[in-house]
């Protein structure tokens, strides 16, 4: 399955070998933990285990940021 | 499915440092409470203040900006175009129109117009590029904010910034920097207050709150940040907190009660007034009048806009 995934002003596309996955494992596709990122779909943020279907859209929020 | 601990309806957000789950509107009524309280408990500063607050753009300055207008303080923001690219102007349409949206003040610097950007003052300098930066910056909110007659600056700091910089300065014993590390830094010398209203917020509860509250954040991050060792620390932070939640915060604020008064009593250094601009510094003349004087520009100064 494919997610497309808005990360960071830019759009990715993610693959899974599954027909669902969940925000903590896109999360974990990306590098990012919880503790500082979260996934947004249709304006809501989801829970680690709320699923995502094939062909969805997400966006993903990684709040650590340098300097 | 996690339920609002105030209203049972389900939760949209859960803290697992507090052991709480809250719907949108609780969350947002929650952080505000927090920031109030800890504006309060530090006396940062009241009603009465003129405050500048240091907007980037990105999310911890633009909620801190959206809560201190919500809690009816007098605020007004300050932008300091530091001339990076793209980054740059994606951060200044941004403040501009989150002021625009409140009916704000927002004033402006170019610093490219003041001495040079970051880019340019990078190529001549040798040390990390996010400590230049850092000082410039301080440097133009002290500056535009006595010139403008503000009493008190508010910055963005976070809970992630402030215990990566104590870990960073625990690592190398840094005294003369550890003893500065307090979220109230008091006026004098030169200086006006400095308060960090959002040191007990993470980051990740910063963009919650912006995201919760439809604020349009710049999420891209500095070109420069890359591999910057802050964010090496905020990530190895966030493993230990991950096992034990509630470890950052209690690193930091036991810092503040039990460690900094002990290191407050040896005192500081002497400061004075720069000699070419009259900011307050420890030497002659100050590090930005040695840049600008490395540049060729001399002391020339430009007023911001607004």
């Amino acid at each position: 399955m494919k997610v497309r995934v808005l990360y960071r002003g830019q759009t990715k596309e993610l693959e899974f070998e599954k027909d669902r996955v969940s925000a903590g494992e896109i999360l974990r596709a990306l590098h990012l933990s919880k503790e500082y990122a979260f996934v947004v779909k249709d304006d809501e943020v989801l829970d680690d285990k709320d699923h995502i279907k094939d062909g969805e859209e997400v966006r993903v929020i990684n709040a650590i940021s340098g300097g | 499915m996690r339920r609002c601990l105030k209203c049972s309806a389900k939760s949209v957000v859960y803290l697992p440092q507090h052991r709480l789950a809250l719907c949108k509107e609780h969350y947002l009524e929650w952080y505000l409470k927090r920031v109030e309280d800890t504006i309060k408990e530090f006396r940062m500063f009241d009603r009465t203040n003129r405050v500048l607050v240091a907007v980037s753009g990105g999310k911890d300055s633009l909620s801190l900006w959206d809560a201190l207008l919500s809690l009816g303080y007098k605020m007004d923001g300050l932008y300091i175009n530091l001339g990076i690219g793209h980054y740059s102007e994606l951060s200044r349409k941004v403040c501009e129109e989150f002021a625009k949206s409140k009916k704000a003040v927002l004033h402006t610097v170019e610093l490219e117009k003041d001495m040079a950007s970051i880019p340019s003052l990078k190529e001549m300098e040798k040390r990390p590029v996010c400590s230049l930066c850092g000082q410039i910056k301080r440097y133009y909110l002290n500056r535009y904010a006595r010139e403008l007659g503000y009493e008190v600056i508010a910055t963005g700091h976070n809970l992630d910034d402030e215990t990566a910089t104590l870990f960073s300065n625990t690592l190398s014993w840094q005294l003369e920097y550890l003893k500065r590390q307090y979220p109230v830094l008091s006026e004098g010398n030169g200086f006006v207050r400095k308060v960090k209203p959002l040191f007990k917020m993470s980051e990740k509860e910063n963009a919650l709150y912006a995201f919760l509250r439809g604020i349009n954040f710049v999420e891209e991050e500095c070109p420069f940040a890359e591999g910057a060792s802050s964010v090496e620390y905020k990530r190895l932070l966030s493993q230990i907190e991950e096992k034990s939640p509630g470890t950052k915060l209690r690193f930091y604020t036991e810092f503040i009660r039990r460690v900094h008064p002990i290191l407050k009593q040896e005192g500081g250094v002497p400061i004075g007034a720069c000699s070419v601009c009259g900011e307050p510094t420890t030497s002659d003349v100050c590090s930005v009048c040695r840049l600008k004087a490395r540049l060729s520009l001399g002391s020339s100064s430009s007023s911001p806009s607004s």
